[in-house]
């Protein structure tokens, strides 16, 4: 059926012009008649008018029908019941105008039509049509105007059929739409939508009947029409091809009311209808949000570049400078310009370039590995040729591009200079260390030659010329002597204290017990002189210096012992644990005690509490214990109530560090 | 340099010392000596080694039977003096007593490492150093029996 119709289309346009002339002369009481033989030719007549309408009833697939010159409908056949919904009897009679959308019938569109066939005997078009159940459908529509022998205008015909449904390929066409992932919408050069597949459906929230012959300017409000349109200059081909093929980014609007951004591709297609439009449309949101969210993770990660401390440098696998920050620019006296695709290798000479470069053995990626993460030390060069130290931190970016490394650059110029100075300070420290040492024996050992010639002299004469003297010369050499001796233990506990602590041994594991026992030897005269009872928890061993430890039990003990009250001296030494890292060594004695005020003195170098002629000593014990204990890394207090006894406490780290 | 008497029965002794009182105070110890001291004094290291060595004016004094060396000494330190001794083979076999008032470890230490005989650091009241001089004449000069070296 649909093979005969396409064979015969291309002819009866003509044909049946001539044809609706004929039928129309039947209906139309101007046509004239006949003679004698009138009756035979009524006959005659009839019977060709049954042929006729059986023939135009036999073309289902075209609406076919006649109108007086005011649109009134007078003839219809079979294909125009099918099409338009009506049958002859519901239709003749009507004007035609009820088969236009009203809007068209607002604008006076029927009668134009009638009027432009009138002026050139036939006129062509593709419009809406509105079926008797108001849906709507794309006609491609012939009007012919019928006019009598005398040329006046007696009526008219239309040729119509319902372009969706006209042709085969149509159909493939109306597949192929179908199939389409996106949404696809066939417009017309009036701007109205012929045909649409599900997918527009879909997105636009229109049935299929609601979206064909809309005006697609109701579903994307700007952009598309206008590009349909002939401008005054240019012609609807021109403007449309201006904007073919070219993905167009347009909001869509949908029946909600909703809007939502598409992409739209426009391509022409010339059709016996004229130039149609077919539109794909798809719905960009989702990858507007993701261009969005990408847009704001770059201007964030370029915030954060910019925002960093350091100088960076983006370098691709070939060695060149594909971002940088603006402290990258102030540092290598740069700008972004000169140094983008610029060879690293230009601005640090060596050391990072060969770290991005593959040897035979290594691949780019495994030559990387390597130093990724570590800060290395280079050398950079300035703009101005100047060069800088820099500490550099390489991390590698998998990009579409292949390994990207980004660099954090700074300039340690002001670290390595207080670095130096530092080493250059320890040194000089150290040397004044050492000089203050030899200081402290020269001075003490050079002291001692006068002094020593003092006192020998002064007894040597005492001894020569004892009784040729007087006895107030005898004394007066008493006091000298005794001033000499009391000058040499000066000069000798000062030469005890400047070297306390620092003749350092290499710190061992030392028993506390060990140390103690080493300290009651050395005192072992006067603890039987004393007979001193000194007792002990167990002591914990601890990493430090066993003759600095010794000493300060020593100096405690003999202390207890020194200053002793009336009754027989005893002592305990105890520890306890601190924290995590610290013990606390206690030397406790019921001896004469000290007042609070003497708590913080007591440790001062020749600071003593009690008269010559009471306890001996230059007052360098405790000084001494100080000093040696700060210098392991301890600490000691003293806890006293005079008449009660003292208890001295010392800290020292489990582990000293010297 | 000077030398008391000359006594070829006495035994030679050389004081190396910078201090004049030290070496009177020294003097006057050995005037109580059980034996006749014959006691030759050089007054800095450099002095020392000449004798030693009888270089120049020293080249007919004696070879001393003991050395009581200063470590603190003018032009060649007492150290010095004391490894150059123990490094010659001719001189080695002489006792050293180093008598000096230091008493740092380190130079005690470093005094025996060098072979020093014995250390003593002056006492520094008169008798306590009489005493010290009374010793080393009893125990060096009397007990002690030392090499007998015939002049060369």
């Amino acid at each position: 059926m649909r093979s005969y119709i396409e064979k015969i289309e291309a002819h009866t346009t003509e044909n049946l012009f001539m044809l609706g002339s004929s039928v129309s002369a039947t209906a139309s009481p101007a046509f004239p008649t006949g003679n004698s033989s009138e009756r035979g030719l009524v006959e005659a007549l009839r019977e060709s008018e049954e042929r006729y309408q059986m023939l135009l009833d036999g073309i289902e697939g075209y609406a076919i029908f006649m109108m007086d010159v005011h649109g009134v409908i007078l003839s219809w056949n079979a294909g125009a019941e099918r099409i338009k919904g009506y049958t002859s009897d519901q239709i003749i009679g009507h004007n035609f105008s009820c088969f236009f959308p009203p809007e068209d019938i607002e604008h006076g569109r029927p009668e134009e039509v009638l009027r432009m066939a009138a002026a050139s005997g036939r006129y062509e078009e593709q419009g809406m049509r509105v079926r008797k159940d108001g849906s709507r459908f794309l006609a491609s529509v012939t009007f012919t105007a019928l006019r009598n022998t005398a040329g006046s205008l007696r009526g008219f015909s239309e040729f119509s059929h319902d372009l969706s449904e006209s042709k085969q390929s149509g159909a493939k066409y109306q597949a192929l739409l179908e199939a389409a992932p996106d949404a696809m919408v066939v417009v017309n050069e009036a701007g109205e939508i012929v045909l649409v597949n599900v997918q527009a459906e879909k997105q636009f929230g229109y049935r299929r009947d609601e979206l064909v012959g809309q005006k697609v300017k109701n579903v994307i409000p700007d952009g598309f029409a206008e590009r349909l349109m002939a401008d005054g200059a240019r012609s609807a081909a021109e403007a449309l091809a201006q904007r073919i093929g070219t993905g167009i980014e347009l909001i869509a609007r949908r029946k909600d009311g909703s809007e939502f951004p598409i992409e739209i591709m426009l391509s022409p297609l010339a059709s016996p209808e004229g130039i149609l439009v077919t539109a794909a449309i798809r719905d960009i949101s989702v990858r507007k949000e993701a261009e969005m969210h990408l847009a704001q993770m770059e201007g964030r990660y370029r915030g954060l570049l910019e925002a960093a401390p350091d100088a960076m440098v983006v370098v691709n696998a070939a060695g060149e400078i594909v971002l940088l920050n603006v402290q990258a620019e102030k540092q290598f006296g740069y700008s972004r310009n000169e140094l983008v695709g610029q060879q690293v290798k230009n601005i640090i000479p060596e050391g990072f370039a060969e770290r991005l470069i593959a040897d035979g053995t290594r691949s780019a990626a495994e030559a990387l590995a390597q130093q990724i993460g570590t800060g290395i030390e280079l050398i950079a060069r300035r703009k101005d040729g100047s060069e800088f130290p820099i500490e550099i931190m390489l991390s590698p970016l998998e990009s579409a591009e292949g390994i990207l490394v980004t660099a954090a650059i700074r300039d340690i110029s002001v670290r390595k200079e207080s670095e130096q100075h530092l080493v250059k300070t320890v040194g000089e420290l150290k040397r004044s260390n050492d000089e203050l040492q030899q200081f402290a024996y020269v001075s003490s050992h050079d002291l001692q030659e006068p002094l020593r010639m003092v006192a020998s002299y002064t007894q040597l004469l005492a001894k020569r010329y004892k009784g040729r003297l007087d006895s107030e010369a005898d004394e007066f050499i008493t006091f000298a002597v005794d001033g000499c001796k009391r000058m040499q233990g000066l000069i000798q506990d000062l030469l005890a204290y400047s070297r306390a602590g620092t003749n350092g041994k290499e710190l061992c594991e030392v028993s506390g017990e060990d140390a103690l026992r080493g300290a009651l030897t050395n005192l072992r005269i006067t603890l039987e002189q004393s007979g001193a009872v000194v007792t002990h928890d167990s002591l914990p061993a601890l990493m430090t210096d066993e003759t600095q430890l010794t000493q300060v039990f020593q100096n405690l003990v003999g202390n207890a012992i020194k200053y002793r009250g009336a009754e027989v001296p005893r002592v305990h030494v105890s520890a306890t644990k601190n924290g995590d890292s610290e013990w606390i060594f206690s030397v406790r004695d019921n001896g004469l005690g000290i007042a609070p005020q003497y708590f913080e003195r007591i440790f001062i170098l020749f600071q003593r509490l009690h008269g010559r002629n009471e306890f001996e000593g230059t007052g360098i014990g405790l000084a001494i214990c100080k000093k040696v204990l700060e210098r392991l890394g301890g600490r000691i207090w003293v806890e006293s109530q005079p008449e009660k006894g003292s208890t001295f406490h010392f800290a020292l780290p489990e582990r000293s560090e010297k | 340099m000077n030398t008391i008497g000359s006594d070829a029965r006495a035994i030679e002794v050389l004081l190396v010392e910078d201090s004049p009182g030290d070496v009177r105070l020294t003097r006057e110890a050995f005037k109580d000596a059980k034996v006749r001291i014959n006691l030759h004094v050089a007054s800095d290291g450099a002095e020392a080694m000449d004798f030693l060595n009888r270089v120049g004016k020293h080249a007919s004094v004696p070879r001393p039977y003991l050395i009581l060396l200063d470590l603190n000494l003018p032009k060649k330190d007492g150290r010095e003096v004391l490894e150059e001794i123990k490094m010659s083979p001719a001189l080695k076999s002489i006792p050293v007593v180093i008598l000096t008032t230091s008493a740092s470890d380190a130079d005690i230490l470093r005094s025996y490492t060098l072979h020093a005989n014995c250390y003593i650091t002056k006492p520094v009241d008169l008798d306590g150093f009489l005493e010290v001089v009374k010793s080393i004449d009893s125990f060096w000069l009397s007990v002690v029996k030392l090499p007998h070296h015939p002049r060369s």
